[in-house]
């Protein structure tokens, strides 16, 4: 039942949540914006519509949506949805999550610079030098929570919160802060990145993609709202308490989801995106966050 | 019987060997790929004995003044045997093709395929020996051999200076060993290994000494921080299928050395081992780093080693540790992540390594800068190319993840170790260990994306008109399926590591640790199963949709006049990470800027130098060349003077051995 759920949910809740993002986009900036499944009928409508592949492109092109997009589907069967529970629970899964998440970036990567276009390498090396920043920190926020709740699957996720008193409260809102930095950068949100702009130079993530059109593009929009959602997820395990009922557990989560969205959108009506220099700074403060949740960690495991 | 098969096989390389020589040029490497063949197949049995049932072969045997040499295989010995047995001759069968276009040309051929079966010779007695006078002759036959691989092609400057830089570090690494063994048989009055353990076993200090000074000799082999420079040097000037060996096979010798170390010795100081957990955290990234900038693609693939030397031995730390703290589990992890490792890198660095012997086979170039566009040309060799660098990249369902998942996972228990020290060192080790890999991921996107993706960058690569031989093609898709096939199937795969590992720990039984660890395996190959059933589903429902497509060209920005070299460089992909940890490189410059109205020849050359390189080796040897300066005068060629200096030499040794006899 509980897989079910966490099935359908997974099939939707996305695109849910990336419509809540363009609504509160459309409401800040007074419009009345265009409806919630906004995003899922424009992934059909990418369905329906003719591939364009580039003369110079390869195989590699073809087939790196594919996995990309499978990739993401795969880690998430490893995230904690509702009540807490994956719908493959495996000991390490943090480890896999992010392994096989790096085999989708490296075949985006490379399907970027099969193009042999200048902007889309320009966004590859962007992409991959950003993530060498984020990963280590991500590994350092996971390795505190496993020592603290001495488990080792994504589940321990729900224990810190009320398991280990203050420390337990601070831990999760900087763990909170880091996940939501990380959100930033892998779901390609201002102020890391600009889906909306079209100036191709100051572009990331979605100037790799320039290329890819049709069930690709659609595969890969597709994908990215998924990725969004699963570290929105990770946010709504380390919050809601894994003992109230289901039904409880249901609306929180879906409220947590949205309200991520609500901010990420406000966000990007509020601010501008960062000079890329800026950008590196940025995504720092994830490291800096993931060490104070290591120091505080070793406080309350060791109580020097 | 199982010594018979092994002496046989030795036999049989060196006959093979001998019988190249007299060969004529092109049936050169079929002889040596017949007769190193012959050996793996002889060589399996004993080793699959040994590996499966535990069973140790010896053989017992007098020369002279030295009693009891001693050569046996016990697990360990028949994990290392059988990995380079069998890497060997897959690197002797892909030399067959690639050694084609340097035959006639006045090489010295002879001597290159005679070393070569030397070399496996060498390093296959290496790891049987259990005699530290025989070690050591037997590791500076392989040091030598592997010497005269390397200057094979030696009309070439930059050729020579690797092999003497080679040649020097190996002499170095050698120092430490006869230090190291020299001290040990002192204590032992004894020069076996096994006489070894009790004289140690007694004496811990003395015992702490022989591991730091055996682990300085060994990881030179390894190439470990900072004694790593021979590899980025040693690596692109030699052939292919030599750097192949050499880095699949021979620099993990030096891993075998710790590891035997670690047998004989037991568990060294605290200090010891959280010293060479930060030296391989150091070696994987600093390996990584420098793959990042260099552009060479052999430079590239050595500096990479140096990277799974540091994971290596990560793993073989994170085992000590778990030994030390007496946790079983974790030592298992460790142990194993790092052994099997050691398999995984020999595989797809060969993998690596052939590939990009066989683009440069056909571009002559060694530039990623220069290359491009290979994918369509060389379709074969990209493709293997891709698997070996996903696999290098730990990516799974490949077999690079499974060892580095071990090795996490060892370090994730780790955390719960004790005390605050191994915590932070723990998760130290953790996001290093992460870092490594992201970076590992933007190494190679940018050697596949830039060489074999996209336009063709030059002509290097626009007039390549046909894929590499199937002599060549072949040896790289066993290697490729090899990668897969460990990759899906750990549980099984594992199992060669056992007994090595249970050995190294000093455990007889297999215990309920071992059996979560395999079916944590078991797992994870499920897992991977999971993933690629949903690959093909949603590659299935691509080819149901997706049947309308068009042919068009790259979206230029709206601008139509596109060439090649317009497509993002190496340089600049890679330029973002380097400019951010600019302190870790010495960028040398060389620029011309454009002047006049009417500007000509104007370049820009970065060269990045490793620092370690530069402000430390070089230095050293300035002050080197300073004080032999002053000795100068004693060499001036005067037979008369040489006599003279022997003589007084004579004379003070007597005097010497008056006083202290």
């Amino acid at each position: 039942m509980t897989t079910l759920i966490n099935i359908l949910i997974l099939l939707f809740v996305p695109f849910l949540a990336m419509g809540v993002i363009k609504k509160t986009k459309a409401f800040w900036a007074g419009r009345k914006g265009a409806p919630l499944l906004q995003p899922l009928y424009d992934f059909l409508r990418l369905m329906k519509k003719e591939t364009v592949y580039s003369t110079t492109t390869s195989w590699v092109f073809k087939l790196a949506p594919v996995i990309n997009f499978a990739a993401i589907i795969f880690a998430s069967l490893f995230v904690p949805l509702i009540k807490g529970y994956a719908i493959l629970n495996i000991p390490f899964a943090f480890i896999v999550f992010s392994y096989i998440l790096g085999l989708g970036k490296f075949f985006s990567l490379i399907a970027a610079l099969d193009t042999g276009s200048s902007f889309e390498g320009m966004g590859a090396s962007r992409e991959a030098c950003f993530s060498t920043i984020v990963e280590p920190a991500f590994f350092i926020v996971m390795a505190s929570v496993v020592a603290l709740t001495k488990i080792t699957s994504f589940e321990n996720l729900k224990y810190i919160l009320y398991n280990s008193g203050i420390y337990g409260i601070l831990i999760v809102v900087l763990a909170v802060l880091a996940l939501f930095i990380m959100l930033l950068v892998e779901g390609c949100r201002v102020p890391v990145d600009d889906p909306n702009t079209h100036l191709e130079l100051t572009m990331i993530h979605e100037v790799m993609i320039l290329d890819n059109s049709g069930f690709d593009l659609g595969l890969i929009v597709w994908g990215s709202t998924i990725k969004m959602f699963l570290l929105e997820a990770l946010i709504a395990s380390l919050i809601i308490p894994s003992n109230i009922p289901f039904i409880a557990y249901i609306t929180a989560f879906l409220a947590i989801i949205f309200l991520i969205s609500v901010i990420i959108g406000t966000i990007e009506s509020s601010i501008a995106r960062f000079r890329m220099t800026h950008v590196f700074e940025f995504i720092f403060i994830m490291s800096i966050m993931a060490l104070l949740i290591l120091t505080l960690t070793t406080y309350r495991i060791y109580g020097i | 019987m199982g010594m018979d098969f092994y002496f046989l096989s030795l036999l049989l390389l060196i006959i093979g060997g001998i019988v190249s020589i007299f060969a004529k040029e092109e049936h050169k490497m079929k002889i040596c790929s017949v007769f190193s063949g012959l050996c793996a197949l002889l060589l399996l049995k004993p080793a699959l004995i040994s590996l499966y049932t535990g069973q140790i072969f010896s053989f017992e045997f007098s020369l002279g003044i030295f009693q009891k040499i001693t050569f046996a295989i016990d697990s360990l010995s028949a994990f290392f045997l059988l990995v380079i047995s069998v890497m060997c001759f897959i690197a002797t069968i892909y030399a067959n093709g690639y050694i084609k276009p340097y035959l006639n040309k006045g090489l010295n051929t002879s001597s290159h395929s005679f070393f070569l079966m030397l070399l496996i010779a060498s390093m296959l007695s290496l790891v049987t020996a259990q005699n530290a006078l025989f070690f050591l002759i037997i590791w500076e036959i392989m040091s030598l051999s592997s010497f005269f691989l390397v200057i094979f092609e030696d009309n070439k400057k930059e050729v020579l200076n690797a092999g003497i830089k080679y040649l020097i570090y190996m002499h170095i690494c050698v120092i430490f060993l006869i230090l190291a063994y020299a001290i040990a048989s002192i204590a032992s009055n004894s020069f076996n290994f096994t006489d070894f353990i009790n004289a140690l076993n007694q004496n811990r200090h003395l015992a702490n000494i022989v591991f730091l000074l055996s682990f300085i000799g060994f990881s030179t082999k390894a190439g470990f921080v900072p004694v790593h420079n021979w590899l980025p040097e040693a690596h692109p000037a030699s052939l292919s299928h030599v750097s192949g060996m050499m880095s699949g096979v021979m620099i993990k010798t030096g891993i075998y050395g710790i590891l035997r170390t670690l047998f004989i010795i037991g568990l060294p100081s605290k200090l010891i081992v959280y010293g060479i957990l930060i030296l391989s955290i150091i070696s994987a990234l600093w390996g990584v780093l420098y793959a990042i900038s260099a552009h060479d693609i052999k430079k590239l693939l050595a500096y990479h080693s140096l990277e799974n030397i540091g994971i290596i031995g990560i793993g073989i730390s994170v085992g000590m540790l778990g030994m030390m703290w007496g946790n079983e589990t974790v030592a298992l992890l460790g142990f194993m992540g790092a052994i099997l490792h050691v398999l995984n890198h020999s595989i797809f660095k060969m993998l690596l390594f052939f590939a990009a012997g066989s683009v440069y086979n056909k571009t002559h170039t060694k530039d990623v800068e220069l290359l491009g566009g290979l994918i369509k040309k060389m379709p074969y060799t990209s493709v293997l190319f891709i698997i070996g660098s996903i696999a290098i990249c730990a990516l799974p369902p490949f077999n690079g993840f499974i060892s580095e998942f071990l090795i996490y996972a060892g370090m994730v228990l780790g955390l719960f170790g004790g005390n605050i020290a191994s915590f932070i060192t723990m998760v130290v080790a953790i996001s290093a260990l992460a870092l490594v890999g992201t970076m590992a991921i933007l190494c190679f996107t940018k050697v596949v994306g830039i060489s074999f993706l996209g336009n063709p960058r030059s002509e290097f690569s626009q007039n390549v008109n046909s894929d590499s031989e199937k002599v060549m093609l072949i040896p790289m898709g066993v290697l490729a399926l090899f990668t897969l096939l460990i990759g899906l199937f750990p549980q099984f795969i594992a199992t060669l590591t056992l007994t090595p590992v249970l050995n190294i720990l000093h455990l007889n039984t297999v215990s309920a640790e071992v059996f979560s660890i395999f079916s944590l395996m078991a797992l994870i190959s499920i897992s991977c199963f999971i993933f690629i059933i949903i690959l093909f589903l949603i590659a299935g429902l691509r080819f149901v949709i997706n049947k309308k497509t068009r042919q068009y060209s790259t979206w230029g920005c709206g601008y139509d006049k596109i060439n090649p070299k317009m497509q993002y460089s190496a340089s600049s992909y890679a330029g973002l990470l380097i400019s951010t940890l600019k302190p870790l490189f010495k960028r040398v410059l060389h620029i011309k800027k454009p002047k006049d109205l009417f500007p000509q020849n104007a370049y820009y050359e970065v060269k990045i130098e490793d620092i370690e390189e530069a402000y430390i080796v070089k230095p050293l040897i300035k002050l080197d060349e300073k004080i032999l300066a002053k000795f100068e005068r004693i060499q001036n060629g005067n037979i008369q003077q040489y006599i003279l200096f022997g003589l007084v030499f004579l004379i003070l040794m007597i005097i010497g051995l008056i006083f202290i006899g």
